[in-house]
């Protein structure tokens, strides 16, 4: 095991640096996210999204258009047609994302097979490659932060009603489908520009480990939110400095730490669940 | 036609294929208080819910506070403000964190852009006032996963009274709580009715209390079967007109 100095050391490495901001920020909006999203029973959504999203990687070889700028737009369009497809069969959410993203995963591989060799290798597509973020990278998971922070924190109470019982927040005029259509977009906008670094396969964990551990955590909501939030980065900062020390895979290493946070909240709690 | 709160106007309401609601027109005057009664499946739901714009109309205008409900739901704001609603079955996860405390602050709030720490201490001030009005102070820091029942019920009451409102819509509010809970409600309702003038719209199959307590009644099933004073209209030919024969003979005999 290397020494404390070296660790440090390691981290003063510009892509190691970028590499750490890259794993708090994804981990921060993850977790903002994901209080809602595993309320709104979506959490099969950032799953779904992350396998669909190798159709859109695939497409983007096809076309020769850069993968990761095929990315974004993709999750978009995906959040939309899901979307869509929700408010029109009122099938049950997990039953519809598993058909989409089944398919959409078919589809890709098939698409793969006419791209021929890949130079990003598949394994990168599948784990993601957190140590190759770029500043470019940083600036837009930042701006995508600010734009969760500003839209949740100015709607929080429109969001905590359409939660709890969107008929009763129809009845206070709040209109579900726009807030709906807003949130899933911005979720979309989160597992696309957070899947380079972590892949397609661990994506959903950032949404949902969190969230579940601040949920056995807290009794207010908005406590609830912010140490969602919070426990995201925590998981990414233990995360990486478990790889930097023990030279493992950064993606894993990161949803390791946030199994360890999640099942710490799961023995640590109870009494202090009453007492809060 | 300015004390009307609540003016409706041949309104029909489709389920899928099916009219739950058909040509429905009254009006509700302030500080009154109107009880909707008819057997299961009458559409009386339906009827409040499209009032409130949760779900669509066929046909129809309504207007609250001489405010029309456009086709799409929309109400202005100030006016969304003034209507509290009670939904029939508050069934909600119990597995989502949020104290009583912050269910009843949602209720003071009018829902647009705004700060989340803004307005804490007249806030804070309005919900205690609340709880403490239904009697249900001690319940605030406690998570709604312990609530029973009825102490759900209180805190959603206390939802809809911790701002000042023109329009209350209760559907089947009292169902739930218990004896003095129920006396405590009504008398609560009288109160807000006479004291501030409230109307209210109440969704009830306890005629004894409908008789006892409410100005008017709208007696539907489908379409209004007839309405006026609780006396008339809770009359036993109006009563085989709204829920068949079998359902008075039972009630003579019992
Ligand atoms: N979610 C729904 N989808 C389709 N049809 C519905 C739905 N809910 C109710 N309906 C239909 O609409 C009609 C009116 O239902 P509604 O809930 O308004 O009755 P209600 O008068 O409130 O009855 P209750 O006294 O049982 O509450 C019923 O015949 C029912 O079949
Ligand atoms: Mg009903």
């Amino acid at each position: 095991m290397p020494s404390l100095t070296s660790t440090l050391e390691l981290f003063q490495l510009p892509f190691m640096q970028r590499a750490l901001i890259g794993g708090i920020l994804t981990g921060l909006m993850g977790g903002l996210l994901g209080s809602f999203t595993i309320l709104r029973q979506l959490s099969f959504f950032s799953d779904a999204l992350g396998h669909s999203a190798l159709l859109g990687i695939s497409l983007g070889l096809l076309l020769g258009i850069n993968p990761s700028s095929v990315l974004l737009p993709f999750a978009v369009v995906f959040a939309l047609g899901v979307a869509y497809l929700l408010e029109r069969t009122r099938l049950w959410t997990d039953a519809l994302l598993n058909i989409v993203y089944s398919s959409s995963l078919a589809i890709g591989v098939i698409l793969l097979t006419f791209v021929g060799q890949y130079k990003g290798g598949i394994n990168s597509i599948l784990f993601g490659d957190i140590l190759a973020v770029r500043s470019g990278n940083l600036w837009v998971s930042a701006l995508l932060l600010g734009a969760c922070v500003l839209f949740v924190g100015l709607t929080l109470r429109s969001q905590i009603l359409l939660t709890l019982h969107e008929p009763l927040a129809i009845a206070r005029g709040i209109s579900a489908l726009t807030h709906r259509t807003i949130f899933i977009v911005l979720l979309a906008l989160v597992v696309g520009t957070s899947i380079q670094a972590i892949g397609v396969l661990l994506i959903s964990a950032f949404v949902v480990i969190p969230a579940c551990a601040a949920r056995l955590l807290s009794r207010s909501f908005t406590g609830y939110v912010i140490l969602s939030a919070l426990l995201g980065a925590l998981g990414a900062v233990l995360g990486m400095v478990i790889s930097a020390v023990f030279n493992l895979p950064s993606g894993p290493a990161i949803v390791t730490m946030q199994l360890a946070i999640f099942l710490v909240a799961i023995v640590l709690p109870r009494t202090k669940l009453s007492a809060v | 036609m300015s004390t009307d709160v609540l003016v409706v106007d041949g309104l029909t309401v489709y389920r899928d294929t099916y009219p739950a609601v058909q040509d429905v027109s009254f009006a509700l005057a302030e500080g009154t208080d109107t009880a909707i009664v008819g057997p299961n499946g009458a559409g009386k739901s339906t009827l409040v819910q499209a009032v409130l714009g949760i779900l669509p109309r066929r046909t129809g205008d309504v207007l609250v506070l001489g405010q029309p409900l456009s086709r799409k739901g929309v109400l202005p704001a100030r006016v969304r403000q003034q209507i509290a609603y009670l939904p029939q079955n508050f069934l909600f996860d119990r597995r989502i964190p949020i104290t009583v405390n912050e269910l009843v602050a949602l209720g003071w709030d009018s829902l647009g852009p705004q700060l989340p720490w803004a307005n804490r201490q007249p806030r804070r001030l309005a919900v205690s006032r609340a709880l403490a009005e239904v009697d249900a102070l001690h319940l605030g820091p406690q998570p709604i996963s312990r609530l029973s029942g009825g102490e759900m019920k209180r805190a959603l009451l206390a939802y809809c009274l911790v701002h000042p409102r023109r329009l209350l819509i209760l559907d089947e509010a009292p169902a739930g709580l218990d004896v003095r809970g129920e006396s405590e409600f009504y008398q609560l309702l009288y109160q807000l009715k006479q004291a501030q003038g409230w109307a209210i719209l109440q969704i009830s199959h306890d005629l004894d209390m409908v008789r006892k307590h409410c100005d008017r009644v709208l007696c539907i099933n489908r379409s209004i079967r007839c309405q006026g004073s609780p006396d008339y209209a809770l009359s036993p030919d109006n009563l085989v007109s709204v829920y068949g024969s079998e359902f008075v003979r039972y009630r003579h005999h019992h």
